[in-house]
Order: C-alpha cells, then structure tokens, then sequence
C-alpha cells in the first residue's frame, strides 16, 4: 500500500505547471458537466433539497393529521399517494420526510467530518506511537459490523429519535475518512513545499490546516457525497428496524408502520422506499461524476 | 520480512486488538444509564423488592467497580462463557451456536451467488469497455447500490411471497408441512432461501462488480497485457491468465473485509424474513435490551470479522509476491 502511495505522490510533484485555482474549478466544472449522469445525479439532489425547503407548501396535508375512517385508503385524487394505517396522508409524509433525510445525512456527516479529520490529521502528520494507537482503534471500528456497532450503541440510550441516531452514526462513521486522510497526509508531509513551510518555521498546526488540508480537498469532497446517501440509508434501516421513533417524520419511520399492511395497503411501504432509492441514486450518480472530474482514487 | 514471520507478527498482534475490541464493546455497554437489573427486571416483565434487586446485583458482581466487572467479564469470556439472557435464562453461548450455521449458510451462498456473477460480468464489461453491455451493468450496480435492502425486499415479499404466492415469505422451513422425502424438504428449504440469498447479493454484486471492472481495466493498461499479445498469445489467455489474475488480487482483500458488510446487511433481511440467524438475534437481543448475551454475541462476531481480516491479509500476501510487509 505504502509503495502505491509513494507512487501517486511522486507523479504529483512531478507536474511542473499547476493551473490557477479558478481554472482548475474550471476543469472540474467542464468535466463534471460532461458526465450526463452526474448532471442527472446533482438534479436528482437539488429536487430533494427543494422539496425539503419547501415542505411546508407542497404538502397538500398537515402530516400529522389523522382522517379518521379513511386509514389505509389507496391512491386517489384526495390522497395522491394514499393514507397509512393511521389515515396519514402517506404523499405528505414522503415529502416532509425529505427534511428528515437529507438533514439526517448532512448532520451525521459533520460530525463524521469532524472527528473524521482530527484523527486523520493528526495520525498522519505525527506518525509514531500516535498513528498506531489511533489507527488500530479504526481498525476496530472499520471491522465491526456497522449495523451491530450502530444497534449496540443504540440500545444504550432510553429516548430514541433522529438525533441520537445522527450522533451514534457520525461518532461512529469516521474510520474510512480517517484512514483516507491519514493516507493523503502521509505522502503530503514528504513533499517540498511542506519541508519549505517547516524550514520557515511554519508552526504544525499552520502546515496541517494551511499547508497540507487543502490539498485533500478534492478526496474529502468525493467522500462525504458518497457518505451522504449511506447515513440516510442506516437512518432509514435503523428507524424502520425499531431503533427509532416511529413518530418522527421520516422514511424509515414509515416504512416500519407500514410493513405490518404490505399485504393491503403496498402503497404505505412503496413510496418512502421510492424515495430513498431516488435521493441515494442521486448522492451515487454525483459522487461517481465528481471522482472523474477530481481524478480522486479511494482505493486505501 | 519472510512470510512466515509476516504471518506470526500478524498473529499476534490479533491478541491486543481483541483485547482493544473487548474493551470497546464493554464500554459502549456500560456507558448506558440506568440500572442493568432495574432494565432486566423490566425487560422480563417481573416485580422484585429492592433487597433481592441487591442480593442479585451482588451476585452478579455488579456491586463491583467498573474496571473490576471488565476483567470478570474478559475472563469469564475467555473460559467461554458469554453470559446469560436477562429475559430467558439461556445461555448466550448456546444461543449462538442454534443460530450461527443459519447465517453462515446465508453469507456463503451469497458470495457463491456474488463473487461469481461480479467477475464473470466485471471481466466481460471491462474487455468490452464502452459497449451497450457495459453501459447497462455499470448503471444496473449504480442502481443495485442505491436500492435500500429492506425495501427491496418488501416489495419482492410482496410480489412473490404474498401476492403471487410463489416464494415462501418467512423462515427457513414451512411450517406444519410433512416432507414425504429428504428431496422435498430440502427443495422446501432452497425456496426460502431464494428472496434473502437473492436480496443480499444484490448489493454485494453491484459492489464487487465495479471493482473488479475497474481493476480489470487498470491491468488491461499495463504493459505486460501488451507483451502477451505482441508475442500472439490468444486473447483468452491473455484475458484469463495473464489479466484475471492480477486484477483479482484486490479482490481478495475486499473478500476478506467483506463479512462485516453482509453481516449487518444479514441483519437487516434475517429480521424481514425471520430467518433465524445471528443478525436477526442481535437486533431482537438490542430492541430488548438483553445485554449480557448481546455482548458476547458482538465478541463472537468481531472475533469472526478479525480472523476473516486475517486471512484475508494472509492470501494477499501470498498471490502477491510483490507486497512489503509493513
């Protein structure tokens, strides 16, 4: 593995001219817009950020409203997508249940930026007896399960809702992004304009967030929009699974009261399905577009 | 570094990081609130007086300090005791032992299913790079891993299973159903496995797909390709001996990491299809809050994960001549 990087590092420094950085966006931007399914995918994302904005006036419903002696009702003019066991009006709830998710998958992958970057930041520049501690502890975390590290953290708290779950999934998402950064500082602290920053007298601090973060952009770009997708997939998983509260509008949440009526009411489970699929093919589509466009390799 | 002291280093050093998964799985367990016999008591719907709550608490030696209770735990854990259900009495160990040929049975006939189509798709697209085939299987594995499991395998329960009633929907056996034949039963059996096998290899194939394309078009670049077909090897031994080869050997580490994945994806499809393995066992053991099993059965699976890891490194290091052991 150290070899590979070596390699990529050297064919980095070898590159004499370096474009400006508004060009550079350029090209990107130009790369992007050439891949049609990544323009498919960012469309695909913006629609669902625009439906979470604008919840409030698509849904023709107060999500929470029950008609009552109309539960279970199937599509009609009246409830375009049908009413749920409880005669919640299910297209509403698929479209407040945007919020939910996109704010879900944007929180957890904060905080997994956070944590994330500290400890691979800090395991790649200083190396040593650091690194090894910190990296056989991602070790751990990476080779768990992540469904059982994620219930067994779950079950430890009393309440349960979306924010436990976003700050389970994030304290606990870190392993890749750590790894990948830590990989990107270790060939970044060998090259030259490192070595001049440390030889001015550049404070560690300065070369990690100045010097050397930056360069790691393009990966840790590519990362957290195909990390997106995935915490609003575990959301949904675990909230339809049980470990939520089926009370919060969200996909997962809906897809769990609806499963005891799939044999009657299929409308209940199909349309928040549908909906995760969709936002998730969007995050994939625009993920694998911008790793072309940003030349980023993940392989570790 | 020779192989072999490669291999014992990476022996050992499985030891601390047991020892460091041990410690972790304890302590995201003891650092929940509330009372363990209070939640044991609730969880088994029982009324007891706060006198035998404390003749329990001491038995268990839950009166001990934290760090105490790790090391009794460890060590009960290394004479093989995992513990015993709050709510059933059970012992975990044995538990585990009814359930985990169930899910072994699952993921070996899922990577059966996987390894099979990834690479014999992965090779045909990557030599046929750009052509129609290509363009389908790459969106079809964006596709498969955009699908949430468990909705697919909603929707396919609700076809197959309950409205055209070909597939059984639950289980790993009708139920009250007399086989007049071993052949039968085990027809029965394969029909239960169709929907989770099916569903679980769905995501895993459009993983593995892409990674063996990829690595297959990265070796197809390189100049021994161009070697082999200067000097007029036909271009199936080009393809399969000198390509496949070396464009597998990722692959092999992906394997290896691989059980974790399909373990939680496990979870998910046992839970939906009642099949009774490990991963619908530990989501019951969560949603019950039933620790002391749910500990050992985490060790138990981190144990699985750590030696899958293992070998996986191991057979790198063997395929690969070229790896540096550090």
């Amino acid at each position: 593995m150290d070899s590979r990087l070596r390699a990529r590092s050297e064919k980095k420094t070898e590159k004499v001219h370096r474009p400006s950085r508004a060009t550079r966006l350029f090209i990107v931007l130009r790369k992007l817009k050439k891949s049609r399914l990544a323009v498919v995918g960012f469309g695909i994302v913006l629609f669902a950020a625009m439906v979470a904005l604008l919840a409030p006036i698509i849904a023709p419903y107060d999500v929470q409203r029950m008609f009552y002696g109309k539960e279970a009702f199937p599509p009609s003019s009246e409830f375009w997508l049908g009413t749920d066991g409880g005669g919640r009006d299910v297209f509403s709830w698929v479209v407040w249940g945007a919020r939910t998710s996109l704010y879900v998958g944007l929180a957890a992958t904060l905080i997994e930026l956070l944590v994330g970057l500290s400890i691979g930041m800090i395991s790649g520049y200083f190396g040593g007896l650091i690194d090894e501690i910190l990296m056989r502890i991602t070790d751990i975390v990476i080779s768990l399960p992540t469904l059982l590290l994620l219930i067994l953290a779950l079950s430890m708290f009393e309440m349960r809702g979306v924010h436990i779950i976003i700050l389970v999934m994030g304290f606990l998402g870190w392993p890749l992004m750590a790894r990948v950064v830590r990989g990107e500082f270790l060939t970044l602290k060998e090259t030259t304009f490192v070595e001049a920053a440390r030889s001015m007298g550049a404070a560690s601090w300065r070369i990690i967030l100045r010097h050397i973060l930056p360069n790691t952009l393009s990966t840790i770009i590519v990362l957290v929009t195909i990390d997106i997708p995935s915490y609003i997939f575990w959301e949904s998983a675990l909230t339809f699974l049980g470990f939520g509260d089926p009370t919060t509008v969200s996909w997962g949440a809906l897809l769990n009261t609806g499963q005891p009526y799939l044999r009657f009411a299929w409308w209940i489970s199909t349309f928040p399905g549908l909906a995760i699929f969709f936002v998730s093919l969007g995050f994939n589509l625009f993920g694998d577009g911008l790793r072309d466009a940003l030349d980023v390799k993940l392989r570790e | 570094m020779t192989l072999r002291t490669y291999i014992i280093r990476r022996l050992i050093l499985i030891v601390p990081t047991f020892f460091l998964t041990s410690l972790i799985i304890f302590t995201l367990i003891h650092l929940a609130p509330g009372d363990p016999i209070r939640i044991m008591y609730t969880a088994s719907r029982q009324k007891v007086s706060p006198e035998i709550m404390a003749s329990i608490r001491k038995e268990l030696g839950l009166d001990q300090p934290i760090p105490v209770q790790y090391l009794m735990w460890l060590s009960r854990l290394l004479r093989g005791d995992l513990g015993y259900s709050y709510i059933t009495r059970e012992s975990a160990g044995k538990m585990i032992s009814d359930r985990i040929w169930r899910t072994v049975e699952l993921m070996i006939l899922t990577e059966i299913v996987s390894v099979t189509l990834a690479i014999v798709l992965g090779v045909i697209c990557a030599v046929k790079h750009y052509s129609l085939l290509d363009a389908v299987s790459s969106l079809g594995a964006l596709i498969g891993y955009s699908i949430p499991s468990f909705w697919i395998a909603l929707m396919l329960l609700l076809m197959f299973s309950l409205q055209l009633r070909w597939l059984p929907s639950f289980g790993v056996q009708t139920v009250g159903a007399t086989f007049h034949s071993f052949l039968d039963a085990f027809l029965d059996h394969l029909a239960h496995l169709i929907l989770p096998v099916g569903i679980l290899s769905l995501g895993w194939v459009a993983y593995l797909f892409r990674l063996v394309r990829s690595s297959m078009l990265e070796v197809l670049g390189q100049d021994y390709i161009v070697t082999a077909r200067a000097k007029g090897l036909k271009e199936r031994i080009v393809i399969y001996k000198h390509a496949l080869r070396n464009a597998l050997l990722p692959v092999v580490t992906y394997e290896g990491y691989s059980i974790g994945f399909l373990l939680g994806g496990a979870a998910i499809i046992e839970t939906i299809f009642s099949w009774p393995g490990l991963g619908k066992f530990a989501v019951d053991l969560a949603l019950n809050r039933d620790y002391p099993p749910l500990m050992g059965l985490s060790m138990v699976i981190a144990l699985m994960v750590l030696l899958a890891n293992l070998g996986a490194d191991i057979a790198y290091a063997i395929v690969d001549p070229r790896i540096r052991y550090d």
